[in-house]
């Protein structure tokens, strides 16, 4: 080994180090928004940070959170809604959240990734004076409010229709969506609850990731080992691919099956209910607008509203599930989405006098 | 300089060509730190250069750990899964948040590491599978290991390391950017030691190395263990980052950390190039992603527009490598 110092390796550092310290007294401001003590005046700027695209169910809460925004906008109480929305893993959402905190915005509205992973730079924006909301999943961050439905009483619904559908000592396969992710178990132990009281027997129980394709294959395989089934618990994503692998074993007026709020399937339910007017199903929604309620939560808390005693349950406000897709209210309800795309789901939001209830 | 390359080195015209990727590597990192001061308005403040610190330390110490690896002549495809075995039996291990297991789940995560490496360094440099081929299934090994340790999300890492990990000394240093001083001091002292060396020369030129008695085997298998090792302190910086353990944390830091080192001017065929490199090519990478954030381009052009820079970024890098290595073909170089 020579001793030819090696420079070069040095002089990048320390371009990099001048380039730094050259500049580092020049702008001395601490970041995070204006919106940090209390009750502000606005206008607001709103981040979202979404972690994971390529589904309509995400589209449609974006959309419907960009048109709500354009309503604020109009009013002067928001000024921009700034968008942080890929395919990442937890650090990836991490950085989203980072990169909103330095842009200064007064609230980010999240779609997390994680119940857990994010709780540390929740805490930051918290440090940073940023109000940080939760929706769809809720996270366990005391940082946090989380807008979110309950997904226990979102399960329990499709389960006491479909244990109704099967009767007391009526057997049932379930196709939940991923294991062990937080949004499932809680639907899970919602359903059980319901399953258990009614006399409902679960006898397989498999996941299919929230994917029709996936719960197409699923279903077929839980039909073939267990031919003799009332009912079949499907999460909704999945719903149309149970549907079908029924369809394929020519057993759908036979085993009963719970259905989701989604154009897609409800097509087929309609088909369904012409051939057969006793054929029944159930929709729950899981409304994808539930960005729009937490953007009227936010803008309620930027302006210094405190909630009432009541609102909250911990640091979770519960928001009320939309009106079931029902047998008795099909035709209304389809009628009403029939020109969207078959992966529209069924939605609906808290209007702002709604949010007004919810505060003092 | 070992004595395969004695000679190269001494030219003075091999010796400034030898310098094209750094040159190229420290041009990217003035343009991206400058753009990024300049769009990013709160980039000199504690927070501003924690935030960017926090988020750049782990690719950058998986990137180091790639780094060996290539340098041997190798490379590894189960890096990430590594990340995320060792970081899953760290925190399950320190969970609960009692600072006197931290000690004892950091080793274990360490040494987790480090036998994963030494599984792939055996597969690769004992039984002579494809490295390529062989990282790839055991990231499948890795990583389903992983699942089984902790199944879901969940666990909780201590206050002293999250909070450590956001410390801030002398106004604008944050703890990440020491940790990371400290990872390249580290690298400079395993390059200088004979081991160092061997990387190098058996990265080049496996055959002269082996006519040279050099313990060809025995060097891969080192790269390999050193670089699981590596991974495994990557996991405990994404530990420290979120604060929370997820059995899939790490799994795409694997293609980030190639494209780190790339930037960095280490040859992927090995024997050229260096950590110091890649922990610049990962300090690109994330400016890059930050910048096109800041400069306001539409959500979903922004993949888009992230690819094509990245692309130019490394295609800077590699043209500027491919022609040094035209001036001296033989020639290892440090970084």
């Amino acid at each position: 080994m020579s001793s030819r110092p090696r420079w070069h390796d040095f002089s990048a550092l320390a371009a990099g180090a001048l380039l730094i310290g050259a500049t580092a007294c020049s702008t001395p401001d601490s970041g995070g928004g204006d919106g940090a003590d209390g009750a502000a005046e606005g206008p607001f700027t709103i981040g979202l940070s979404n972690g994971f695209i390529g589904s309509e169910w995400r589209e449609q809460m974006l959309a419907t959170l960009e048109e709500a925004v354009g309503e604020y906008q109009a009013q002067d109480i928001v000024d921009e809604l700034v968008v942080e929305s890929a395919d990442v893993d937890v650090n990836g959402q991490i950085q989203q959240i980072r990169n909103l905190i330095n842009s200064g915005v007064d609230a980010i509205i999240v779609n997390p990734n994680s119940p857990t992973a994010l709780d540390q730079v929740f805490a930051e924006a918290d440090d940073q004076g940023i109000l940080v909301l939760a929706i769809d999943q809720a996270v366990t961050s005391e940082s946090v409010t989380n807008v979110v439905i309950d997904q226990g009483e979102w399960a329990a619904a499709n389960a006491q229709w479909l244990a109704d559908e099967v009767g007391e000592g009526g057997t049932i396969i379930a196709v939940n969506g991923i294991d062990g992710h937080p949004a499932n178990e809680a639907r899970w132990a919602g359903a059980t609850e319901v399953f258990d009281s009614a006399g409902v027997e679960v006898v397989a129980n498999d996941f299919a990731q929230w994917d029709q394709a996936t719960g197409q294959q699923v279903t077929q395989n839980l039909l073939a080992s267990h031919p003799d089934v009332d009912g079949i618990f499907v999460q909704d994503g999945m719903a149309l691919g149970a549907f079908q692998a029924l369809e394929s074993e020519g057993k759908v007026g036979d085993v009963a099956i719970t259905g989701e709020a989604r154009v897609g399937f409800m097509k087929r339910w309609a088909e369904q209910r012409e051939e057969d007017a006793e054929y029944s199903s159930i929709g729950v929604p899981n409304p994808p607008a539930g960005s729009v309620s937490a953007l009227h939560v936010a803008v309620r808390m930027l302006q210094g509203q405190e909630f009432t005693s009541d609102a909250l349950d911990g640091n979770t406000l519960y928001l009320p599930i939309p009106e079931t897709v029902t047998d008795d209210n099909f035709d209304e309800q389809f009628g009403a989405v029939e020109g969207e795309p078959d992966t529209y789901a069924v939605d609906g939001s808290l209007t702002p006098e709604e949010a007004d209830a919810y505060f003092q | 300089m070992n004595t395969l390359t004695a000679r190269a080195g001494t030219s003075v015209s091999n010796l400034t060509r030898a310098r094209m990727p750094m040159v190229a590597t420290t041009v990217l990192l003035i343009v991206t730190v400058t753009a990024a001061a300049t769009l990013q308005g709160n980039f000199f403040t504690p927070y501003g250069m924690t935030a960017n610190f926090a988020t750049i330390l782990p690719i950058a110490t998986v990137a180091v750990a790639q780094t060996i690896i290539v340098l041997s002549g190798g490379i590894d495809l189960s890096i990430g899964t590594i990340v995320t075995l060792s970081s899953v039996v760290t925190v399950r291990l320190m969970d609960g948040g009692d600072p006197s297991q931290v000690p004892l789940a950091l080793a274990a995560g360490l040494a987790t590491g480090a036998a994963c490496g030494l599984f792939n360094g055996l597969l690769v440099a004992v039984l002579r599978l494809q490295p390529i081929v062989a990282t790839f299934a055991t990231s499948f090994v890795f990583g389903g290991v992983a699942l089984l340790v902790l199944s879901s999300p969940g666990g909780t890492v201590p206050a002293v390391l999250t909070g450590g990990y956001r410390q801030v000394f002398a106004y604008l240093v944050p703890v990440p950017a020491l940790l990371l001083l400290v990872l390249w001091l580290a690298w400079r002292l395993l390059r200088a030691q004979r081991i160092g060396q061997y990387l190098y020369a058996v990265g080049g030129n496996a055959g002269a190395s082996y006519a040279s008695a050099v313990p060809v085997t025995w060097v891969r298998v080192f790269a390999y263990t050193a670089g699981g090792t590596v991974a495994a302190l990557a996991g405990v910086a994404l530990l420290a980052n979120s604060g929370s353990g997820d059995p899939f944390i790490g799994n795409e830091l694997t293609l980030g950390s190639i494209a780190a080192l790339v930037i960095g001017g280490t040859r992927l065929r090995g024997g050229a190039g260096g950590a110091g490199g890649s922990i610049l090519g990962a300090i690109i990478l994330t400016l890059i992603q930050n910048l096109v954030f800041f400069a306001g381009v539409p959500t979903n052009a922004r993949e888009l527009v992230n690819g094509a820079i990245i692309i130019i970024a490394i295609a800077l890098a590699g043209l500027l490598t491919a022609r040094s290595e035209r001036a001296g073909r033989s020639e290892g170089r440090t970084a």
